[in-house]
């Protein structure tokens, strides 16, 4: 995939750096890893080739938009009541995850804990990973361990939004439907 | 188009002298006019006058990162069109939403529009994120960079957060009352962190109001304000470029 290149020329003809003679060994594990394509080399004016790829990304994304809101309304329920409780009352769906903790750890885990734990960690992220390459082959361990925190987000996000019926308890029907009806209610 | 002193025709000559009090430069006919024109220009000065082809092939950053912006803008624009109709009041707000959704010329489209694409840019802060991990393009120098991305995330969920409230509907007072009840495991200042967000104990229009200037003025502001930094450090510190 990656190759090391000769020095190059970029189209205002300046030659680029020469990498350096091979090293291998110790000398090779303390060195920052640089590996460049030829493409690395290259460089294009933003103006307006990226800008051009900018604006039709935009565009896309903006018809896109309009064509899913021309079809799609909005949600619009009843006039805020509040002696009327839905049931299930639920939090938007990217809070849903953290209802879902809620529903099986205690409040003190679920509500601070975690969240803090995941802010910190965050944060902490780019200080804590001392690993210097950015190759897949040298982080698996970060990549395991973000992927298994993606995973149990986006499955708590899943379950409390389409498993919790009502009083929050577990609901098949909610994607199987009613047995003996013949379409989800 | 470039302005032609010996212009003999008035109008043209006029034309060329508005166009080039405009643009500085004419249109990029070739790299160093691009060049210039990049230079020159405000808004194009977000980028740098050249880039690594590398850093721009649509795989590397999936334009996540530039849609979350895009969406941003567009929500900018979208609520600012809602903002002439919607009242924050407990009284009214309702019939606002719903005036808009079905008397409002375009109304309903604006709404929309602007409900999905909040939906949407959580989703895709939460996908630039991944691909910034997955990518390593937090390491050295970037780490700071990740911190203030760690905060655009919090700011971008409690914006779409804040604005769920606002309809006051029944989806919308109950989903903050389920979301504002989490802040009350807190030890010590969990009720009392509950009581400042709300302004009282329930749902009502101290919260309404809360949640609104919140909402339209100060996590817009510093969304902004951390999206500027962003980018400006995205900008010194370069980009990854491929693995
Ligand atoms: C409102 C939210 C955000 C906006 C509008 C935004 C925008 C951008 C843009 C336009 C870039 C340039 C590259 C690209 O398009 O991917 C970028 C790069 C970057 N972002 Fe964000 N971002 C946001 C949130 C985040 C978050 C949540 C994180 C991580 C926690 C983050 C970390 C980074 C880093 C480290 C870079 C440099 C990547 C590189 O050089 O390859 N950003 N961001």
């Amino acid at each position: 995939m990656a190759t090391v290149v000769e020095g190059g020329r970029d189209q205002r003809g300046s030659v680029t750096p020469r990498p350096q003679a091979p090293i291998s060994g110790p000398e090779l594990a303390n060195t920052p890893l640089v590996i460049r394509r030829r493409e690395d080399e290259e460089t294009v004016v933003t103006f307006p080739y990226l800008v051009w790829r900018e604006f039709l990304a935009g565009l896309a994304a903006f018809v896109f938009l309009m064509l899913v809101s021309i079809q799609v309304n909005a949600p619009l329920l009843q006039k805020a009541n509040v002696s009327i409780t839905p049931n299930p009352a639920k939090a938007p769906w990217y809070f849903v995850g953290l209802q879902e903790l809620l529903e099986r750890f205690p409040p003190i885990m679920a509500g601070v804990a975690f969240p803090s734990f995941v802010i910190i960690f965050m944060i902490l992220t780019p200080y804590l990973d001392r690993n210097p390459s950015r190759r897949p082959q040298d982080r698996r361990v970060a990549i395991v361990l973000f992927t298994v925190f993606v995973c149990l987000s986006v499955a708590f996000v899943v379950i409390g939004e389409f498993f919790r019926g009502e009083a929050f308890n577990w609901d098949w029907t909610l994607i199987l439907g009613h047995p003996g009806l013949s379409s989800p209610v | 188009m470039s302005a032609t002193p010996g212009e003999a025709n008035p109008v043209r000559a006029f034309v060329a002298q508005l166009w080039g009090s405009v643009f500085r430069h004419g249109l990029p006919t070739n790299d160093k006019v691009a060049a210039r024109t990049a230079l020159t220009n405000f808004f194009l000065h977000i980028h740098p006058v050249r880039v690594k082809k590398s850093a721009v092939r649509v795989s590397y950053t999936l334009c996540l990162g530039g849609l979350s912006f895009f969406l941003f803008i567009l929500l900018t624009i979208t609520g600012l069109f809602l903002m002439f109709y919607y009242i924050p009041s407990v009284d009214s707000a309702y019939q606002n939403v719903k005036d808009l959704q079905f008397v409002a010329v375009f109304g309903d489209i604006i709404r929309n529009m602007h409900r999905w694409a909040a939906h949407a840019m959580v989703i895709t802060v939460w996908l630039h994120m991944a691909r910034v991990f997955y990518q390593g393009a937090y390491k050295p120098p970037r780490e700071f960079n990740w911190v203030i991305g760690t905060f655009l995330l919090l700011i971008t969920l409690l914006l779409s957060f804040s604005g769920y409230l606002l309809p006051w509907d029944q989806l919308a007072i109950w989903a903050i009352t389920v979301g504002t009840n989490m802040a009350k495991y807190a030890p010590i200042v969990g009720p009392y962190t509950r009581y400042l967000l709300l302004g009282g104990d329930q749902v009502a229009q101290g919260a309404l109001i809360r949640f609104y200037v919140l909402h339209v003025i100060a996590l817009p502001l510093i969304g902004f304000l951390l999206m500027v930094v962003h980018f400006w450090r995205v900008r010194k510190d370069g980009f990854t470029g491929g693995l």
